[in-house]
């Protein structure tokens, strides 16, 4: 069928007039010039562009697709960039201290020894220094180890074979218990029985104490209640005891004398040891000799060369022949050893000075013996005329390895570590131990940086660009906005046109359908489908997916309602009649010539509805329960800073990203506003 | 008018039922909702002599989730329609306890909200439409668009950075004072009183948009009508053509809509009462959505849903009795 325009007619009837019958002041009822008669789009078009606030809307809502789709690719960063910054920082850098603890080495790892034992060396050591014993036997349920002192500084530990002869000095020994209502005696085992004592006893116990002294045959038993009516039995001994064979007398003299100072003694070219156990009694061992396992040293090793690996094997042959003859050979290399002052310098045996044993321990701060021996000597000398001059710090220029802005260590072409020129601070602690701080370049996320010119509102909580991020964000907001109301029409269009065309059984069903979607609590429906998503930890793709199908589903029978009702009312009107007179298709009827008949109140609801679409999105991300990083959109960013401080703090993030919710939506309800009262000035509404 | 209250009604309990099977369905299908934690919790426990999985058969039987979705919504609807509404599992309640525990703060928050609401936006309304294209009218018709368009939240958020954060009005969040337990009853009351102000107002800038503009279309139409014409013609000076002639006949489609809109005072304002930490019911009810709580869910949501059905017959009933020339039928 031809399209009639009353344009192209009012041309067409123009051309062909001849040009000389126009009279320019002959102006005719349907003369071009006086007839204009604009196309209904067009209409609309001059009636939307007349409104002022609908203008603006469309301005803001263009702006803001330039902004949020053409934007990144013409911003620098993406929305997953993170950002790093450099700070100089004020770091522990190393720590000093006078050691008080000996740290072992093994010598000779088949003497095997109890963690008990070497535990205790610590204690055990100091005590001797406290005593001033040279040597000091213990003997526990592990077996004996004997602890030697080979010199100011270092001790061994050795596991020690002896024998238990006897002990001497006052020890009790337990005759038996007494019981007071069978008035029996029971000896313990291996005492021999003792005539007389039952009855002596008997006399005695019973009075009403709990404890006494019994004087029989010229020996002091003491009786003490033990339980109900009995009572343990003990005599007082003050003189050997053996553990088995007894020894002869001339073994018993030396013994008694060496009992007096507590030293050990030799007889019988056997050597014997004495261990106290309590003030004047002592067990007797016999002693077979001993086996270095380890060596103990308050001093450190240094090396002179900067980072060099020393082994334990090295520190403990070292201390062992500092002790001994000075030289020792370690991985096939010679070494000696030689005391000077309160240090034991190592030297290679050309003579060259490979390390140093001292009192103090220089470290990096997080332990690693990584420092330069100059360094350490100077942090030494440092800590020497802080303790002189009694103060807590003292301030120190050194030469540290130099770092770049990346805060990596910085090499020559030789693959030497550059070096710049540091202010280190020592610092005393409470604990005696010495802090050196310095200035140090670290490399870390640039996390809720400030806005500046380099980000223009600044970065969040990763360290990723605000401003990258609401473009991205944006896209998704509106991206989730175009689909979910694309779905909700189309949906609602189908629906809608079925019901209304047919009417009857059809429309009743449907429009029920309607009403219980109507009816359906839409945001609590999102929270759980969102907490549902939650559960099953949703890839952050698909979650949008889902998310945007059930706001179509949840949102299309207000769509289905309108397009019903308005095809009610054109189906009854005269084209329809028509169209059923020539035999268009139902389908057709439907869909080409009552559903274009709706679209002007589609695209007004679709516009308003966009806007309320990214409302819901936004606070079902702001909940935590929309879109999930690392994807950005609005919701999520301002969620991000919620929390009271962050939101005092970086008013920066969120109020930009509020502000652009706002206006989007603002700017789609203007919009439709004006599609509205342009496609229908008279309109209700 | 009492045949169609009935059939109303009816209909009502119909779509009541499709809508409450929709909802339990969904809740039905939780995954790791409360019962899936509730497992693992008791097999991760020292001394569990069952697995999670023999836990979690046990803990459906014993809350009555392993039956099906279709039977276990009849055994619900069984015992919902004679008010036996369960105990909650997230708050360990009886469902109706938590219910009037707390619904009544939601009630107070957003009756207040709405009494407010209406003092503001219907002179407001009226105003711009007094004036059409005048300063006021655009100014009206902008602020209102504006409510409209701010998200809840960043209401919230800007309300508290600027009375909170900036100026140290008001508490961020909470219904309490620190210092509640020794104030005197009155002064209880204030301090309850004054945590409330700020979520009011979020509630007002929010709902207040939707009013104004309601009011200006309303009054603008009646304006235009002939019988403000024939008024003004016949002299009656302008005030009392708008206060009597104009108003009155606006008040039909609003007291229509405010009418529907008075159940709704019990619904709570979940995002709001959210934010702010207020323990009425819509607080509550998200804190058992986001723990899949079936019992209390499913209250709350039948709940709300009679609520807004309840809302649509008031309205239309209201309709109806306002305005003569309406019929029902």
């Amino acid at each position: 069928m031809a399209k009639y325009s009353l344009n192209e007619v009012l041309k067409q009837r123009e051309a062909q007039k001849s040009p000389e019958t126009v009279n320019p002041d002959e102006v005719k009822l349907d003369d071009v010039t006086r007839v204009k008669v604009l196309s209904p789009t067009r209409q609309v078009m001059k009636r939307f562009l007349r409104n002022r606030l609908a203008i603006v809307g469309s301005l803001i809502l263009i702006s803001m697709f330039v902004f949020c789709f053409i934007g990144p690719i013409f911003y620098a960063y993406g929305q997953k960039d993170t950002f790093h910054k450099y700070n100089s920082q004020n770091v522990n850098y190393a720590l000093a201290k006078v050691n008080v603890n000996y740290n072992g080495y093994v010598v000779d790892d088949s003497v095997e020894f109890d963690i008990s034992e070497t535990n205790a060396m610590n204690t055990r050591v100091k005590s001797m220094i406290e005593d001033g014993l040279d040597n000091l036997l213990v003997v526990g349920d592990k077996g004996a180890c004997l602890i030697e002192k080979l010199n100011d500084t270092t001790y061994t530990l050795n596991r020690a074979d002896v024998k238990e002869i006897c002990t001497i000095g006052g020890s009790s020994v337990k005759i038996g218990t007494y019981d007071l209502l069978t008035k029996e005696l029971v000896y313990e085992n291996g005492v021999e029985e003792i005539s007389g004592l039952k009855a002596a006893l008997s006399k005695e116990i019973g009075k009403s104490a709990k404890s006494g002294e019994v004087e029989f045959g010229g020996v002091t038993y003491t009786y003490e209640k033990d339980k109900g009516k009995s009572f343990n039995i003990t005599s007082y001994d003050e003189g050997i005891n053996y553990a088995g064979a007894p020894m002869d007398e001339a073994f018993e003299t030396a013994l008694t004398s060496a009992a007096a100072t507590g030293e050990s003694f030799t007889f019988d070219g056997k050597e014997y040891v004495l261990a106290s156990e309590k003030e004047g009694v002592y067990d007797v061992y016999q002693f077979n000799g001993s086996k270095v396992g380890m060596v103990y040293s308050i001093l450190t090793f240094d090396a002179f060369e900067t980072g060099k690996n020393i082994s334990d094997e090295f520190r403990a042959s070292a201390l062992m022949a500092a002790a001994g003859d000075g030289s020792f050979t370690v991985d096939g290399t010679d070494y000696t050893i030689q005391a000077e002052g309160d240090l034991l310098t190592v030297r290679l045996a050309d003579g060259t000075e490979f390390g140093e044993f001292g009192p103090m321990s220089i470290r990096r701060y997080s332990g690693a013996d990584s420092m330069d021996y100059q360094l350490k000597k100077d942090i030494a000398t440092a800590i020497a005329n802080m303790n002189a001059s009694g103060e807590k710090s003292a301030e120190l220029v050194a030469d540290l390895p130099q770092q770049d802005a990346d805060g990596q260590y910085v090499y020559d072409e030789e693959k030497n570590l550059l070096y710049s020129e540091s202010d280190l601070r020592i610092t005393q602690r409470n604990t005696g131990e010495y802090v050196i701080n310095c200035d140090q370049v670290i490399y870390v996320i640039d996390t809720y940086a400030a806005p500046s010119w380099k980000h223009l509102l600044g970065t969040d909580g990763d360290g990723m660009d605000v401003l990258a991020r609401i473009m991205y964000g944006g896209r998704v907001s509106l991206m989730v906005g175009f689909v979910v109301v694309i779905i909700e029409t189309i949906l609602g269009v189908i629906m809608g046109g079925i019901s209304g065309y047919f009417g009857g059984w059809v429309d009743t069903v449907i429009m029920r359908l309607v009403d219980i979607f109507y009816c359906l609590p839409s945001m609590p429906i999102m929270i759980i489908i969102g907490a549902m998503m939650d559960a099953v930890r949703m890839d952050p793709y698909k979650r949008l997916m889902i998310l945007m199908a059930a706001l179509g589903v949840m949102g299309w029978a207000s769509v289905a309602r309108l397009v019903r009702g308005q095809i009610l009312s054109l189906r009854e009107q005269e084209f329809m009649v028509a169209t059923e007179a020539t035999g268009v298709k139902v389908r057709a009827r439907i869909f080409r010539h009552l559903v274009p008949n709706v679209m002007p109140q589609l695209i007004v609801t679709a516009t308003m509805g966009l806007g309320g679409v990214i409302l819901i999105e936004s606070t079902l991300s702001f909940l935590g329960l929309g879109v999930k990083h690392p994807m950005a959109t609005w919701g999520t960013m301002i969620n991000s800073v919620s929390s009271a401080s962050a939101m005092a703090h970086y008013a920066h993030i969120w109020i930009p990203v509020g502000l652009l919710i706002c206006l989007t939506v603002i700017a789609f309800n203007f919009v439709g506003d004006g599609l509205r009262d342009a496609y229908d000035p008279r309109a209700k509404r | 008018m009492l045949k169609y209250t009935l059939k109303r009604l009816l209909y009502s309990a119909i779509i009541l039922l499709f809508v409450m099977f929709l909802i339990y369905s969904l809740m039905y299908n939780m995954p790791g909702g409360f019962i899936e934690q509730k497992a693992y919790e008791l097999a991760s426990k020292p001394n569990a002599t069952k697995s999670a999985t023999e836990w979690l058969t046990e803990l459906k039987a014993q809350y009555g989730m392993d039956k099906g979705v279709v039977p276990g919504y009849f055994t619900w609807l069984k015992s919902a329609v004679v008010g036996d509404w369960g105990d909650s599992w997230a708050w360990t309640l009886p469902v109706t306890e938590q219910f009037s525990n707390t619904v009544w703060y939601s009630f107070i928050l957003s009756f207040i909200s709405f009494v407010f609401e209406i003092l503001i936006a219907i002179p407001l309304g009226i105003a711009a439409a007094k004036k059409q294209y005048s300063f006021t009218d655009y100014f009206t018709t902008v602020v209102s668009m504006i409510c409209i368009s701010m998200p809840t939240f960043f209401i919230a958020t800007v309300l508290k950075y600027v009375f909170s954060v900036k100026l140290g009005w008001f508490d961020l969040t909470g219904m309490q004072g620190r210092d509640y337990a020794e104030l005197s009853q009155f002064g209880q009351f204030l301090d309850v009183a004054k945590h409330f102000v700020l979520p009011s107002i979020t509630i007002v800038i929010i709902s207040i948009g939707g009013l104004m503009r309601y009011t200006r279309t309303n009054m603008l139409e009646v304006l235009n009508a002939d019988y403000i014409r024939t008024a003004r013609a016949k002299g009656v000076p302008e005030k009392k053509v708008i206060n009597q002639h104009a108003f009155r006949n606006t008040l039909i489609p609003l007291v229509t809509t405010l009418g529907g809109s008075l159940p709704g005072l019990f619904s709570g304002a979940l995002i709001t009462e959210t934010l702010f930490a207020i323990r009425g019911i819509g607080y509550a009810s998200y804190t058992s959505m986001t723990q899949a709580d079936v019992p209390f869910t499913m209250f709350y949501l039948a709940f709300i849903s009679i609520l807004t059905l309840l809302g649509n017959l008031i309205s239309d009933l209201l309709y109806a009795a306002v305005d003569p020339r309406v019929r029902l039928g």
